[in-house]
């Protein structure tokens, strides 16, 4: 559909009488041009307020649904959409037209998270799922919590035990705001970016309150001082994430998950501003089968072998090595070979060829 | 993981730490933790000592795999950690306690032994160029009386009357914490190991992969269980162990 600027519309219009507005209500849409590292996330403090502002701006303007206004005070131009007029059809707004500002709509806001991932998806991590629970109460009704809220969550664990996944699948059921950041995004180009870029986060994230504040990998910001000069000055982004996580300054209604393979190499007072470390472990016997299972359901290829054969053999394997490795091997294996189904040849070839000997200390060595 | 020089405190044994830490020193505490469990309890009348045996294949010939150790006719070891380590630190200890019947023509004191053994994995921890022992030791003997001692990497020991070193320390000092008794005779003291065994080993426990010895305070000789006897306490913990999880069921 051709976007119909207000000008072209004002053309046409222009020769006809535009009936004054009763009623038009508006929606934020975003920029015109993309700035780096903002959001296009409109938070109306003042109903009342933002009225007088839009009428000041576009008193007179001729309208109609679908029509796209650009508030100029904003740089660069904050374009907002007609989305409903009354009467119904070309109006002008008017001094007395009502002006009411669309809520965004939660959902549709969070940004897309990939899959549709959900929290029983998750296999295993009891201890986890239950904290999660906790975190989706309280967001649900964060008055009943006072001050005992959950605030800072750290999961940390093997690669590929699902500590991203789990995420994913909380920001997919809570129908709370859901930030995801990756931790080498708040390392910034020159010094103080680090820092400005994480005070902008949280405070965009208390503006929305309740929200979840997921930070991926965050032993690459967090780093313990004495591992700092190994990686570059990210002290400043210590800092700062120490002020936001329980600092001077709180979050009510944030709630922080950061998620690492090294809790070893985090800064130890970040380290004890999480209320709870959470581990993800290697999956036991059943849990493999109930991993593999999962995932065979999800192939494009039907599979005809016995899963159960294989738990043994993949004993220490974390639920990613099963999928990437031992599933998608097998997968490629069977379609390069034209089969029509996968078979446990393509199985047991894909395990052949899988190493995993550098992530295990030698058992022969330890009594 | 690539660990990173946490400003090279961890790279020599020698150096301590800002805050009074030998890191080196700690992680080789690490690889007793990566050995599977040894228990030793001591009685009434002995010294009882029990371990999980790590056996990879059905290939492997389950008795070459040793954890528990004669070291005199009154003294046993049951060891944690790297294999090699330990066997150098048992052969001193060997050599030690002939070297103290030659000498004085008595059996060696177990408090005596412990401490040699303990003063030769400090040098470890203090020079330059050596790392430190990746092994720590459980000592039963009879000199008077029991005696149990633990050696960890760092030289240190204590004597305890109940003790576990390995992956599975936790588990077992918590039941034992809760049901060792001053009291206890050799077969409860036995049965008391398996059943800790049993727990810290996930319920997998067999004749082939427990060894079980025992140092009798009256005779004050060593003996390590033949695998019939290991099996009828082995056969007896499961039956026990899982009779317990089914009335915890219900």
């Amino acid at each position: 559909m051709p976007v119909k600027t207000k000008q072209a519309r004002r053309l046409v219009v222009e020769k006809t009488y535009a009936r004054p507005a009763r009623f038009v209500r508006l929606k934020p849409v975003g920029f015109p041009i993309k700035e780096l590292h903002r959001n296009y996330f409109v938070n109306v403090e003042r109903e009342d307020l933002f009225e007088i502002y839009a009428k000041e701006q576009w008193m007179g303007s001729v309208i109609a649904t679908g029509d796209y206004l650009f508030d100029q005070r904003v740089i660069p131009d904050f374009a907002y959409q007609v989305t409903k007029v009354l009467p119904s059809g070309v109006v002008k707004i008017a001094e007395d037209t009502i002006v009411e500002i669309e809520k965004p709509e939660v959902k549709e806001d969070r940004g897309a998270v990939e899959g549709g991932v959900k929290l029983k998806d998750v296999i295993g991590h009891g201890h986890v799922k239950r904290k999660c629970k906790i975190v989706m109460k309280y967001l649900e009704d964060p008055e009943s919590f006072g001050g005992w809220a959950p605030k800072n969550v750290l999961f940390h664990g093997a690669p590929g035990t699902g500590k991203t996944m789990t995420a994913k699948a909380l920001a997919n059921e809570v129908k709370a705001r859901f930030f995801k950041v990756r931790a080498t995004d708040l390392v910034g180009e020159f010094v103080g970016d680090g820092s400005k870029r994480i005070h902008e986060l949280y405070s965009m994230a208390a503006d929305s309150a309740p929200a979840i504040v997921f930070i991926d990998e965050v032993d690459a910001v967090g780093l313990d001082r004495a591992y700092q000069s190994v990686r570059g000055d990210v002290a400043e982004v210590v800092n700062a994430l120490l002020s936001e996580l329980d600092g001077v300054k709180e979050n009510p209604g944030v709630v922080t998950i950061a998620a690492t393979n090294s809790p070893a190499l985090l800064d130890r007072a970040i380290r004890s501003r999480f209320e709870e470390e959470l581990e993800f472990k290697i999956p036991t016997k059943d849990e493999r089968l109930a991993i593999l299972k999962h995932y065979v359901r999800t192939l494009p290829m039907e599979v005809d072998a016995d899963l159960g054969r294989y738990l043994s053999r993949t004993e220490g394997f974390s639920g990613r090595d099963l999928k990437e490795k031992l599933l998608k091997g097998a997968l490629y294996r069977a379609i390069l070979e034209d089969a029509e189904k996968i078979v446990e040849r393509h199985l047991d070839e894909a395990l052949k060829e899988i190493d995993l000997a550098l992530s295990r200390p030698p058992g022969e060595m330890f009594t | 993981m690539q660990p990173m020089p946490s400003m090279g405190y961890d790279r020599a044994i020698t150096v301590f730490s800002p805050d009074g830490r030998l890191f080196q020193v700690e992680y080789a505490r690490e690889a007793v933790k990566r050995g599977t469990t040894s228990v030793g309890i001591k009685c009434t009348d002995g010294i009882v000592l029990a371990v999980d045996k790590r056996v990879s294949s059905r290939l492997v010939e389950a008795p070459s795999v040793e954890k528990i150790y004669q070291i005199d006719d009154h003294i046993a070891a049951a060891t944690c950690g790297l294999v090699a380590d330990a066997r150098v630190l048992v052969d001193r200890a060997r050599v030690e306690a002939q070297v103290n019947k030659i000498t004085y023509n008595e059996p060696i004191d177990v408090t005596i032994l412990v401490k040699k053994i303990c003063d030769f994995k400090q040098l470890y921890t203090q020079h330059g160029g050596v790392r430190p022992f990746g092994v720590a030791l459980l000592v039963g003997g009879i000199t008077a009386e029991p005696r149990l001692f633990e050696t960890d990497p760092s030289g240190a020991l204590i004597e305890y009357k109940a003790t576990a070193i390995g992956s599975g320390r936790n588990v077992v000092m918590e039941i034992f914490e809760e049901k060792y008794k001053d009291n206890i005779r050799m077969d409860g003291a036995i049965d008391l190991a398996l059943e800790a065994l049993y727990k810290a080993t996930e319920e997998k426990i067999s004749e082939t992969t427990v060894e079980i010895a025992t140092i009798d305070a009256k005779t004050k000789t060593y003996r390590k269980l033949p695998v019939k006897e290991v099996a009828a306490h082995v056969a007896k913990a499961i039956k026990k162990g899982s009779s317990s999880k089914e009335s915890g069921k219900g």
